[in-house]
């Protein structure tokens, strides 16, 4: 069975405004493969299960077309949609204990639909419990009551009450949500070998991995509206939009090596409503308002990405223009820079002191909203590529772009515009700050210095804020003590605050925490990824340790002699490295001792 | 797991425990009520007794048990003997017993289905007008006291109209084939079955409704519609079935207090079953009767009770899961 959903919207009636839910949708089920639909709580997932079903409630509003086969779900009266439920498509409902009656046995709960269709009931009874064994449920379970049931039994019981009367479409609403990983495996086994039968099969839900395993396209959904259109296998990998990088860095994949990281901002509720307008008229438009702000949060923009407030890459135009999605190789991609973003690009940049050559040409690209870990020996070049993206050295060959302008000419006809765009962090604390500033003063000299702000006040709100962020004292004696009378850990802080006191998009840190004692660095790390999350920063992370890399970085990059020899996400840099030097460094890093000396000169 | 023998002896001894308590206070209650059927019968009589009439006439009445022998004659059914009827309370009890069945189990049976259904149909309209002004009307009528309907009723329909008779539960002495004998019946058990279903109907019917509306945002009635189930079975197998609970413990504890439940309206209507007979014994302090009509009905609840026990595990299955 084709389902083929076009420009589907469907808002929920509140009191004096109404939810939007779905946003012109268009989506098309093929037989034979499986959909996933993922995306945050409240993204509208369950209403298009429920949309398809004919089973959203009184008061929603539904327009746009939901054709199964031939039949168009909106405009079937609700006799003829009741003959479809079920024998042509069913749904298994999340929270499995729940969605069954407390007072029938579980087989009777199977057999029913069966039983209404006219079979004779002895066979429908023999039927349910063949399903039921089918799923890896006895028959002496099949007689209990669901609340007899443990949550993955419930779930098995719902898939097999869903494939009872075989239907060609079945919906799947979190099935494996609250499951051990067994249960899950046995699961999609039974998806999968729906799929071979020529099921037509929509997954919703939160767990990318099974979405990455099992979906032949995934849908990337965001208040309603599709994000990105993608091959299952590239969701963990290989996203295009930062909504679904984000979503990929929030979920604790089994391979992921980083921190988990969240998303900044909330997810908001679309609501559209009316009410008087400057004229005195009504006026109908939409807005996003967080549940429990209605007004408050006052009207955001009615057009623009909705996504746009949460995005790490967001320019003005996003604020401004309709966004239509758009295909982007393989993918479908709703976003106006045309998916994620490159921030910065090198082409074969190279640079050597003297005889010295500290870096080869080499080819860098950091995408926006990425925390790149550059990682290698000591000498390896990884400052000298670090201060050349930071344009505080200029390469001696090679191209430069940052955010879509040759950093080249931008760096000598306007350095004053680029340079607040870039946050640096020095190798050494102590050393990187002017031992005759206060902690005020250090703070405030890059705004003072790119004439960021003038008026006194603002200086000071400003630092004030920056020196919160990182969790620094904002007492007035503070911010008049000297470096000296500070500790390492504070000293970094305030570093790491005047890097960021001028919201750079890049932040470029160099060893930022090598001189660190070891819980001082976990409190110190933990806060700038938080930062890095919050203010969506693409960060440059240099340190020789490829440990701490694991657990800050989306892509790691290794350098040796200049060169930088292997680059890819961290899961799969970590788990399986190409190259030899990658797994010597991986190795030493475990404490295996059985590295040579000196081994980058066996490896040059 | 217990087994189901240990599971069905363990409440049960609880109540007959409970049962042999209740038997022994109806024991002692001649002790404990003021008043005795002597004061009450000469109190208003002209005739003045002299002391030694009067403890003559009081240890006649009187009749000292032992707590054995009043066990065992509670179970040869020889319950003592009414002064007042100048009848056994037994023959006394068992005459008006089933005009009280009559009377109530209709009203219940009565007002608790009525209020079922209408209350399941009326939380499956929910917000329709005809749902509204239901529920506003019933909060009404659940506010008017049986006392009020029924002497209204007896007023207009009785006394000025004069289409229901006003006392009794039959007409007396009238020669009558069977099915004019029902008919009679029914005509006499109109107005109190009136009285009694206003007064419990809205209460069920309200009952109903709330339980409902809270079980149709259950999930699994949404997983009964997607199964493409008929409406009725969505909401009757599926929804109602859920909403039943409290409708029967409310169902029962009613007819637990079913003697107590009958003495208004059977004292309004003079309608001879249990409650008019209990208030005439405690006009006249007669204490054999009262003994025997109070024990009955503390025993009822017990008995209902233990029914209703019985009643939930069938109707949920979660219950015997939780004791």
């Amino acid at each position: 069975m084709q389902v083929h959903i076009q420009n589907l919207r469907v808002s929920y009636l509140e009191e004096n405004h109404s939810l939007l839910a779905l946003d012109r949708l268009d989506l098309t089920l093929h037989p034979g493969r499986i959909t996933a639909m993922v995306g945050e709580s409240g993204c509208g997932k369950t209403t298009l299960g429920k949309a398809i079903m004919g089973l959203l409630p009184d008061n929603a509003r539904l327009r746009g077309q939901i054709l199964l086969d031939r039949d168009n779900v909106p405009d079937l009266d609700e006799a003829r949609m009741n003959t479809l439920r079920w024998s042509t498509a069913a749904m298994v409902f999340q929270n499995g204990t729940a969605t069954f009656n407390p007072v029938h046995r579980l087989v009777d709960q199977v057999a029913e639909p069966l039983v209404l269709k006219g079979t004779p009931r002895k066979k429908a009874m023999a039927k349910a419990v063949d399903m039921l064994a089918h799923m890896g449920l006895a028959p002496e379970m099949a007689r209990r009551y669901p609340h007899e049931l443990s949550g993955g039994q419930a779930q098995r019981g719902l898939l097999a009450m869903a494939l009872i009367l075989d239907p060609p479409l079945v919906i799947l609403d979190e099935p494996t949500a609250a499951l051990d990983a067994m249960t899950k495996a046995f699961i999609a086994r039974v998806i999968q070998d729906l799929r071979v039968r020529g099921k037509t099969i929509l997954l919703i839900t939160h767990d990318l991995d099974l979405a990455q395993a099992l979906a032949d396209d995934i849908v990337v959904l965001y208040l309603g509206q599709i994000m990105e259109h993608l091959p299952g296998r590239d969701l963990l990998e290989n996203p295009s939009h930062p909504y679904t990088l984000a979503l990929a860095r929030a979920f604790p994949a089994m391979d992921a090596v980083r921190d988990l990281g969240g998303i900044r901002g909330d997810a908001f509720y679309r609501m559209v409503h009316a009410h008087a307008g400057e004229s005195g008229t009504d006026h109908v438009h939409t807005h996003v308002a967080a549940p429990d702000s209605f007004h408050q949060g006052g009207h955001a923009p009615p057009r623009g990405c909705l996504f746009q407030p949460r995005c790490t890459q967001a320019v003005e135009a996003c604020t401004r223009d309709e966004i239509a999605i758009m295909p982007s190789g393989d993918h479908q991609v709703r976003c106006l820079r045309g998916g994620i973003a490159q921030l910065l690009c090198f082409e074969q940049v190279a640079k050597s002191y003297g005889p010295i050559k500290a870096l080869a040409p080499t080819d860098l690209t950091l995408m926006a909203g990425e925390v790149f870990c550059l990682v290698g020996e000591t000498g390896s070049g990884k400052t000298t590529l670090a201060m050349i993206a930071a344009a505080a050295i200029i390469p001696d060959q090679g191209k430069r772009i940052f955010q879509g302008r040759d950093m080249d000419i931008w760096v000598k006809k306007e350095f004053t515009s680029l340079a607040p765009k870039i946050g640096v962090i020095y190798q050494n604390p102590a050393e990187s700050v002017s031992h005759r500033f206060t902690v005020f003063d250090i703070v405030a000299e890059p705004l003072r210095i790119h004439k960021m702000e003038t008026r006194t006040e603002k200086i000071h709100s400003r630092v004030l804020r920056a020196l919160s962020d990182v969790r620094l004292s904002t007492a007035p004696e503070f911010l008049q003590r000297y470096p000296h009378e500070l500790n390492m850990g504070a000293i970094q802080r305030v570093c790491l605050a005047r890097a960021l006191v001028h919201d750079p998009d890049l932040l470029i840190a160099d060893e930022p925490t090598s001189a660190l004692d070891p819980s001082v660095q976990a409190k110190v790390l933990k806060m700038l990824l938080g930062l890095q999350i919050e203010k969506g920063l693409t960060m440059l992370f240099v340190t020789h340790n490829i440990g701490l890399a694991r657990k800050v970085a989306d892509r790691i990059g290794v350098m040796v002699d200049g060169r930088i020899i292997e680059t890819g996400p961290a899961a799969r840099i970590i788990n399986h490295p190409g190259h030899q030097y990658t797994k010597m460094l991986i190795n030493s890093a475990r404490g295996l001792s059985d590295t040579p000396q000196g081994m980058s000169q066996v490896y040059r | 797991m217990r087994t189901r023998q240990h599971k069905w002896s363990r409440p049960v001894f609880a109540y007959l425990a409970a049962a042999l308590i209740l038997v022994y206070l109806s024991y002692l209650l001649p002790q404990l009520l003021p008043g005795d059927f002597v004061t009450a019968m000469y109190a208003g009589a002209d005739v003045s007794l002299n002391a030694l009439q009067e403890a003559e006439l009081k240890a006649y009445f009187l009749d000292n048990q032992t707590f054995g022998e009043y066990l065992g004659n509670l179970v040869r059914l020889d319950w003592g003997y009414s002064a007042a009827f100048f009848a056994p309370v037994s023959t006394l009890f068992f005459a008006a017993l089933p005009w009280t069945i009559v009377l109530m189990g209709t009203a219940h049976i009565l007002s608790s289905f009525l209020g079922f259904f209408l209350g399941v149909e009326a939380a499956w309209r929910r917000g329709s007008l005809v749902e509204k002004s239901g529920v506003g009307t019933m909060t009404v009528l659940e506010g008017i006291p049986e006392i009020c309907t029924g002497a209204l009723l007896l007023l207009v329909f009785s006394l000025h109209l004069g289409w229901f008779p006003a006392a009794g539960a039959q007409t007396a002495y009238a020669e009558q084939t069977t099915f004019q004998w029902v008919l009679d019946v029914l005509h006499h058990l109109t107005l109190p079955l009136i009285t009694l279903v206003a007064a419990y109907f809205p209460g069920n019917f309200l009952l109903a409704r709330a339980g409902m509306v809270m079980v149709l945002k259950k999930q699994f009635v949404l997983t009964a519609k997607a199964k493409g189930l008929p409406p009725g079975r969505v909401r009757y197998a599926h929804a109602a079935r859920n909403a039943l609970l409290p409708l029967v413990t409310r169902f029962g504890l009613r007819f637990a207090f079913m003697v107590t439940g009958a003495l208004v309206v059977e004292t309004i209507f003079s309608y001879p079953g249990l409650g008019t007979l209990l208030f005439n014994a405690i006009s006249m302090r007669d204490l054999p009767l009262i003994q025997g009509i109070v024990l009955f009905a503390s025993l009822m609840v017990l008995v209902v009770n233990l029914c209703m026990e019985w009643v939930y595990t069938l109707l949920d299955p979660r219950v015997s899961h939780a004791s």
